[in-house]
């Protein structure tokens, strides 16, 4: 039960508030993670813990489409097909998903590894094809770069399912030089999380000197710096 | 034109700018400090209405007045900061976090501080799962610095920043549902007024503002109004960080004064570096998807709110999508459309009912080349009954595209319509169903 593994958490986002309905979302990505989705139980476990009628928070989980009710495989791909990315190779890159997973999109692989999804606009237009591995961005993935994508998660299965899919981890991987993504610690020194899937990492920009006058600024967030 | 001294992308080649103290090393959270020892909060808020700072969330309202509309000695109040960020095309609260973390938070710090209030909560879109940690680490930074909790800097004042995830829904950007989402609600917009200002989050004074709105704060504070009006235009003061994206050589985030000519955004080489492969610009949608189209005779138009509007758009977002002639203006209807009606909430029938109408003609002709003779007419009534019927704008924004693509590109679904039925004579062979989904 999670008052009993997460009571500490669980009051601290409660004490967020000024009305303990408001931790309804944080909740249950909370259960979410904790149970893989949300079950029937799950839902009415949240609800008997801010004492909400069950129908509100049913409610909620039908309403917002990071909520899974049913089971989801232990990475969801979601995959942006908006304007612009559907002019820009998110079509392809969903084909080449589906041939090699060989589902349709909400469905899960036979494997229960992957679960895809069509997703609306997800802030990362400037790096089409964009998609989202539970919630860890994936930038400039073109079809080719599919099967290491698929490959890379596949051996990090282990990871995700730790994580769950909710990303309440998600600042928790960073890329090494060899480009690896590896678990930082929470208290590490910032590291960019999103990784690229590709071949050898590219050079390391240099980087100008730390003593920079103030207004030395740019004007431009560089495409392929990671952000 | 570039500028010499960025104000929302400040200091971004500056290593390690979202440490806490690499931040301060470049003058950061001096202005939050000064103002909380020595100046009073209505100080502030006169420096940002005199200052002309106005809203970057889409309707451009000049946050100073929006501030000054908070009734008096009514506590608590909340201040939100509007980061759910989902308007396709748009992305630069999303890389203003990833980058600068503080700069947002001194920002929501010292709005809050000019509004007196003690409580404020980051709204972000469920998708920014790790900038919402990014954002949580940096503001345990300044906790740990005694910027935030409780008597900040010796001076009494108390301030609390928490982040809050939404969980997909492009509707809880707008304000009213937005409030209803972190009460825990299905984010349904209210009715308006009470404005938020005046009953907002649990029904107390609120105030909300885009995270590029708020980071524009501590600038202002620091360096003055004089210094920020020296950007931009009269009536736009400031920058703004543009979202430039679709088929241009380099699609990305650049901060230019207000008022720069669209077509030196598109083609300088410094910033979108002109159309891939040359090919000729189609059409331009100046402020995500809600904005009326534009199409390459408007290139002069200068980006600010006062000429987007006269060329009969809206700046909106700041989200310049640029497509070429490989796309067919029914198609990116479609496609736009179907974003509405993905995101439309279900409280009102011309948004729900409209919007599933839309896509299913729209899907029919464009995806699948299946027209009826009656096309135009049915798409022109289906869209006049939404129009001005809407509960909240996103039902009105769903109007956009499809009255677009409609006035500005009769002869492509004229097109469509005139190959389906002569491939099909008319003989009833081809009634395929509407497409149920
Ligand atoms: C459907 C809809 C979606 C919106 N989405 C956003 C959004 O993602 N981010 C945002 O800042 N404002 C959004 N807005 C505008 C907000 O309602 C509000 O006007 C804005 O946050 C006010 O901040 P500002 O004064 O700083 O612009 C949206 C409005 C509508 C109608
Ligand atoms: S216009 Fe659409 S999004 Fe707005 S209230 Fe109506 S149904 Fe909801
Ligand atoms: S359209 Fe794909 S990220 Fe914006």
């Amino acid at each position: 039960m999670l008052l009993e593994t997460h009571r500490e958490a669980i009051e601290t986002i409660v004490g967020r508030y000024a009305s303990p309905r408001s931790a309804v979302l944080p909740l249950l990505y909370l259960a979410q993670d904790v149970y893989g989705h949300l079950s029937n139980a799950a839902i009415r476990e949240v609800a008997d813990i801010l004492a909400l009628p069950e129908t509100a928070v049913f409610e909620v989980v039908g309403f917002y489409t990071l909520f899974y009710s049913r089971p989801v495989g232990t990475w969801m791909l979601q995959v942006c097909d908006d304007v612009p990315c559907c002019y820009l190779g998110a079509e392809e890159l969903i084909t080449a998903l589906k041939d090699s997973l060989q589902i349709k999109e909400e469905e899960t692989s036979a494997d229960g590894m992957f679960t895809l999804q069509r997703v609306k606009c997800l802030a990362a237009c400037d790096r089409a094809p964009v998609l989202q591995a539970n919630l860890d961005y994936v930038y400039d993935v073109t079809p080719d770069k599919v099967e290491a994508l698929l490959k890379d998660l596949q051996s990090r299965a282990a990871d995700a399912r730790r994580r769950g899919v909710s990303g309440r981890f998600a600042e928790d991987f960073a890329v090494t030089e060899q480009g690896a993504v590896e678990l930082v610690a929470r208290d590490a020194p910032y590291q960019s999380r999103q990784f690229e899937v590709q071949g050898p990492p590219p050079p390391p920009e240099p980087l100008p000197p730390p003593e920079v006058e103030s207004g030395q600024d740019r004007a431009e967030t560089r495409r392929g710096s990671p952000l | 034109m570039g500028l010499s001294d960025y104000i929302i992308m400040r200091e971004l080649n500056f290593p390690d700018i979202n440490r806490f103290e690499r931040y301060c090393q470049v003058g950061g959270w001096e202005a939050y400090r000064t103002a909380v020892k020595e100046q009073t909060p209505a100080t502030i808020v006169q420096m940002v209405k005199e200052a002309g700072l106005r809203g970057r969330g889409g309707a451009g309202f000049p946050t100073g007045i929006k501030w000054s509309f908070l009734p008096k000695d009514v506590f608590p109040r909340y201040l939100l900061c509007n980061c759910d960020e989902s308007e396709p095309g748009t992305f630069n609260n999303h890389q203003i976090i990833d980058r600068n973390p503080h700069q947002l938070i001194e920002g929501v710090a010292l709005s809050a501080y000019a509004i007196e209030c003690h409580t404020a909560y980051i709204y972000m879109r469920g998708e920014f799962a790790a900038a919402a940690l990014t954002l949580e680490q940096a503001i345990d930074e300044a906790y740990r610095a005694g910027l935030l909790g409780k008597n900040i800097l010796g001076t009494g004042y108390d301030l609390d920043i928490y982040v809050h995830r939404g969980a997909g829904a492009y509707i809880c950007g707008e304000e009213t549902a937005l409030m209803e989402s972190l009460e825990g609600k299905i984010g349904q917009p209210r009715l308006k007024p009470p404005f938020p200002a005046v009953a907002g989050l649990y029904g107390k004074p609120t105030i909300i503002n885009n995270v590029e709105t708020l980071a524009n704060v501590p600038r202002i504070v620091e360096k003055g109004v004089a210094w920020y009006r020296s950007h931009g235009t009269e009536k736009s003061p400031g920058t703004k960080c543009f979202s430039l994206s679709g088929h241009v050589n380099r699609p990305g985030n650049y901060e230019l004064p207000f008022g720069v000519p669209l077509r030196e955004l598109i083609e300088s080489p410094e910033y979108g570096g002109g159309m891939k492969g040359s090919r000729p610009i189609k059409i331009i949608i100046p402020g995500g998807a809600s904005a009326p189209w534009l199409t390459a005779k408007h290139l002069d138009v200068p980006l600010d709110y006062e000429g987007v509007a006269a060329a009969g758009s809206m700046l909106g977002s700041g989200a310049v999508i640029v497509l070429n002639d490989t796309v067919k203006a029914p198609h990116v209807a479609y496609k736009m459309d179907e974003f509405f009606k993905h995101e439309s909430c279900g409280k009102c029938t011309p948004c729900r009912e409209g919007t599933h109408w839309l896509v299913k003609v729209l899907h029919r002709l464009a995806e699948e080349g299946h027209a009826e003779p009656d096309d135009i007419p049915t798409l022109h009534g289906i869209y006049r009954q939404m129009a001005g019927n809407c509960f909240c704008l996103l039902g009105e924004s769903a109007v956009m595209p499809i009255k677009s693509a409609l006035e500005l590109f009769p002869e492509e679904f004229e097109a469509i319509i005139k190959a389906s039925n002569e491939r099909h004579q008319r003989n009833g062979a081809h009634a395929i169903p509407l497409r149920v989904s």
